[in-house]
């Protein structure tokens, strides 16, 4: 299968594997949001942060 | 001019004065938005009984008798919240949320429920359980969002100051479109008790929607419980950045956010700085998926099963779409926000204050909230999150200003950003550029609150 196509396919696949229902208008949405953000979340996913871990317990009030 | 007309100030300081019967004040406002509201749909309960006893209760507090909007996002102790949908994934239910014992202990008065963008979920608010809020600029464009009925309740001059909510831009989007201040607190700083995903979130704060800076303050340091002193604004090291967020922009925004930017520049004797923000595209993907599964907070398939087919189809598929996110997306969006934080904390050592417009075009129309820019069309949503984003992912305060209005007299803003705990600068800065530019775009009012004093645009 094409990337394109296993990307598609996540979608349905994803949402029957959970046992998630959808109409037809809820599968557009959803298809359209992941159109918008599965390549920037594979682009993300491949960002090399430097190994650079979550800041623990963040207090997000202060700087790191 | 009515004293529904006067800033949060005026009316707190004329009541502490014995100038102004705070019951008067309260009828005055609630026909006020019997009035003006069926042209806004920006508060969408008012509840006179509860009110009166709040006003009969109320301490000598700086908002003693003050009548104040609070968005549909937090419980009050009559009214559970609804969140703008006809359901919760959680449900909600009657309380003493942060938000309002900040606002009784300050002696405000809550005069009604400001209408929100359905789930929190867009910037442009033109989808609601309620309806949509509508524009006092142009009642066919969207108020922002989510927090659209606190901002259009403010500048259809209802009442003088609204609380909004802010974990996307959600304070900040409805400010610029409405010709508001409003500030994103720093996260943590002020009241959040009460909100549905308050033990959890990363993102969200509670801030103030008001006319200008120094109503925004004054409501900041009720929400904040601390008062919040102003200063002269030091001569600010203005940072600028080369990216999309600032140059990919309608024209009219990017010339009113330079002029702005140079006023404030040369108001107080400072300079500009060009930095770098590097993956700022990330950053801003980063945000919306802490933000979104944030929301997964009771979403077990079962449950996303059983939605309110009130919910509208556009809810539902965001909600669903949520459970598909990949965790390991989502951490790694943490460690972006590690670096970014990093990055951030060395900046603020070489500037004050990041400057950028708050959303790149004017508020569009509702039947259609698309944005037309240099680099072509995009949804409002998908061009403002570039803007907005940054300060919820790293918990650095911004606040939207009033800059500007386009040909079409649609308010045009500026957003300002600074350290963690710089809230107060924040302000000083935009009290500032309010004296720069003579209050010229603070001081103008759409044609719907009444007085549209002849102004240029831009």
């Amino acid at each position: 299968m094409s990337a394109e196509g296993a990307s598609a396919a996540f979608v349905e696949t994803g949402l029957a594997a959970m046992g998630i229902e959808v109409d037809e208008v809820e599968i557009a949405v959803i298809r359209a949001a992941h159109e918008l953000y599965w390549p920037a979340i594979l682009e993300l996913l491949s960002v090399d942060t430097g190994g650079v871990e979550p800041e623990p317990n963040p207090d997000l009030s202060r700087r790191p | 001019m009515s004293e529904v007309d006067l800033t949060l100030r005026e009316q707190a300081a004329g009541i502490a004065a014995g100038e102004i019967d705070p019951a008067g004040l309260l009828d005055a406002t609630l026909s006020r938005i019997e009035e003006r509201d069926p042209a806004l749909n920006a508060v969408v309960e008012t509840f006179p009984e509860q009110s009166r006893e709040m006003l009969a209760v109320a301490p000598p507090g700086p908002l003693h008798g003050v009548p104040v909007v609070v968005k549909d996002e937090w419980p009050l102790p009559w009214r559970a919240e609804r969140f703008g949908s006809a359901e919760m994934l959680v449900p909600s239910s009657p309380g003493e949320s942060g938000p309002y014992r900040a606002l009784r202990d300050a002696g405000a008065v809550i005069v009604g429920v400001g209408n929100m963008h359905e789930l929190g979920a867009s910037s442009t608010g033109n989808i609601s359980v309620y309806g949509p809020a509508r524009n006092p600029w142009d009642t066919e464009r969207c108020p922002g969002g989510s927090s659209s009925g606190s901002a259009a309740a403010v500048a259809g001059r209802l009442v003088a100051g609204a609380v909004g909510a802010d974990g996307l831009g959600s304070i900040r989007y409805p400010a610029a479109y409405c010709g508001l201040t409003g500030l994103k607190p720093t996260f943590g700083r002020s009241a959040m008790d009460g909100h549905h995903v308050a033990k959890i979130t990363e993102t969200v704060v509670s801030g103030p929607l008001c006319a200008d800076a120094a109503d925004c303050r004054l409501l900041a340091s009720a929400l904040f419980g601390a008062e919040l002193q102003p200063a002269a604004a030091p001569p600010l090291r203005i940072g600028v950045i080369r990216d999309p967020v600032s140059e990919d922009v309608n024209p009219e925004v990017g010339e009113a956010c330079e002029t702005a930017i140079e006023e404030l520049r040369a108001e107080t004797g400072g300079s500009l700085i060009e930095v770098e923000l590097p993956r700022l595209e990330l950053t801003v993907l980063a945000t919306v998926l802490i933000a979104n599964t944030e929301q997964l907070h009771g979403a077990s398939p079962e449950r996303l099963n059983d939605l309110d087919p009130g919910i509208s189809p556009l809810g539902r598929g965001i909600i669903k779409y949520r459970a598909l996110i990949p965790a390991a997306a989502a951490i790694q969006a943490r460690r972006l926000r590690t670096v970014v934080r990093h990055h951030l904390a060395a900046l603020f050592e070489q500037v004050d204050v990041l400057a950028w417009p708050t959303v790149p075009a004017p508020a569009p129309p509702l039947e259609a909230p698309l944005v037309e820019l240099p680099s072509g069309t995009l949804t409002a949503d998908q061009a403002n999150v570039r803007g907005g984003a940054l300060a919820n992912l790293t918990g650095i305060p911004a606040i939207s200003v009033p800059v500007g209005l386009s040909s079409e007299r649609l308010p045009i803003a500026l957003q300002l950003s600074a350290a963690w705990g710089r809230d107060e600068l924040l302000l000083d800065a935009a009290e500032a550029l309010e004296r720069a530019n003579g209050r010229r775009w603070v001081e103008q009012r759409p044609p719907l609150a009444g007085a549209a004093p002849a102004a240029d645009s831009l």
